[in-house]
């Protein structure tokens, strides 16, 4: 009798111990799989972050390269450019009409705040308005707006030069200056 | 024996995952290291490459009035060609009237730190400098454009960058 109590007290023992090892053994793996869980986690915002670092960066990179593409639209307009068949052209003789008085004539027709050409050749410092001897710079339009943000990018400025009997494309580096409207945000 | 053959197991299974995750790491490291570009193409850079090239110089190979623009006067320098009216050589007066055109440009432009102008030959052996002109100091973002033109069957590359302060 006492000897199969003590077997079966026994025998309880190794069921208890074998079912807390197989708890511990479920514990054991249930953190491992958290563990594993957080680990991918991480690495998933490690590699987010690295992906996304520069959104913001991007996006106003992206919306100041469509503004100065929409400047070319400006510069290859038949009112400026060179008939030259190439684009971002600008005719300097045009440019000299423009910015006259004939300009008045233009105001309800440019769908910007202001546009202006700068004349960047050789010996640029500062800026002189045109006309007037060295002048670099043709004001065509400009509604004085306050709120305007202004985009700009690079063209070239050409013209007719007749020299020792021949007539040559005579070109350089210019600069064309659009002011945009800003609209109040609601 | 038996404790320890098995702890000695899950040590090895440990390992073996710690050596998977690092080498998971490191390629997704090396992808997003080569995907990422040193200096991004740029619109701005690229218009203001085009206005340069086309850049009437006073530079004339044959006879006057007959300049070069920088684009021709490119080709003209990688043929060894001189200025007739000037007397100098081609690469002389490019290297001089191509500085003096950047720093007209960049008078104007607060934001620009630095600027360089590589031109080179491109062949299927490499790339051979021609030309380098650089100054300022770059802090900031580098953006850049390229153009290709063609001389005696050989293709020569005019890289421009610009580094703008951030």
């Amino acid at each position: 009798m006492v000897e199969n109590r003590e077997f079966s007290t026994g025998g309880r023992g190794y069921m208890a111990d074998g079912k807390k090892r197989g708890q511990m053994k479920m514990m054991q793996m249930a953190f491992m799989i958290v563990a594993v869980f957080f680990f991918f986690i991480l690495v998933g915002l490690f590699f987010l972050s690295i992906q996304f670092k520069d959104v913001k960066g991007s996006a106003a990179q992206l919306q100041r390269d469509q503004a100065i593409s929409s400047l070319r639209v400006i510069a290859d307009m038949p009112e400026l450019s060179y008939d030259s068949g190439e684009s971002a052209t600008l005719d300097e003789d045009k440019l000299k009409v423009m910015s006259g008085n004939f300009s008045r004539y233009y105001d309800e027709f440019w769908p910007v705040a202001s546009v202006g050409v700068y004349k960047l050749g050789t010996g640029y410092n500062e800026t002189k308005p045109c006309p007037g001897v060295g002048c670099n710079y043709y004001k065509l339009y400009d509604n004085e707006q306050d709120n305007v943000r202004t985009y700009s990018t690079y063209v070239s400025i050409c013209k007719k030069v007749k020299e020792l009997g021949f007539v040559y494309d005579g070109c350089e580096v210019g600069k064309l200056e659009v002011g945009v409207i800003m609209r109040d945000e609601e | 024996m038996k404790n320890k053959k098995r702890g000695q197991q899950e040590i090895v299974g440990f390992v073996l995952i710690v050596v998977l995750v690092v080498i998971g790491l490191m390629v997704f490291l090396i992808i997003s290291l080569r995907n990422s570009p040193e200096q991004e193409k740029s619109v701005e850079v690229s218009n203001m490459l085009d206005a340069i090239m086309k850049h009437t110089t006073e530079c004339a190979i044959v006879y006057e009035p007959d300049y070069d623009d920088f684009e021709d006067l490119f080709k003209s320098c990688y043929e060894g060609d001189s200025c007739s009216n000037l007397e100098i050589g081609a690469c002389e007066y490019l290297n001089e009237s191509l500085r003096a055109v950047l720093e007209g440009m960049f008078a104007s432009e607060a934001t620009i730190s630095a600027y360089e102008i590589d031109f080179f030959m491109k062949d299927d052996e490499g790339e051979e400098g021609l030309l380098r002109i650089f100054e300022g100091n770059c802090t900031g973002s580098v953006s850049s454009a390229q153009r290709s033109v063609v001389s005696q069957s050989d293709s020569l590359i005019i890289q421009m960058k610009i580094c703008k302060r951030s």
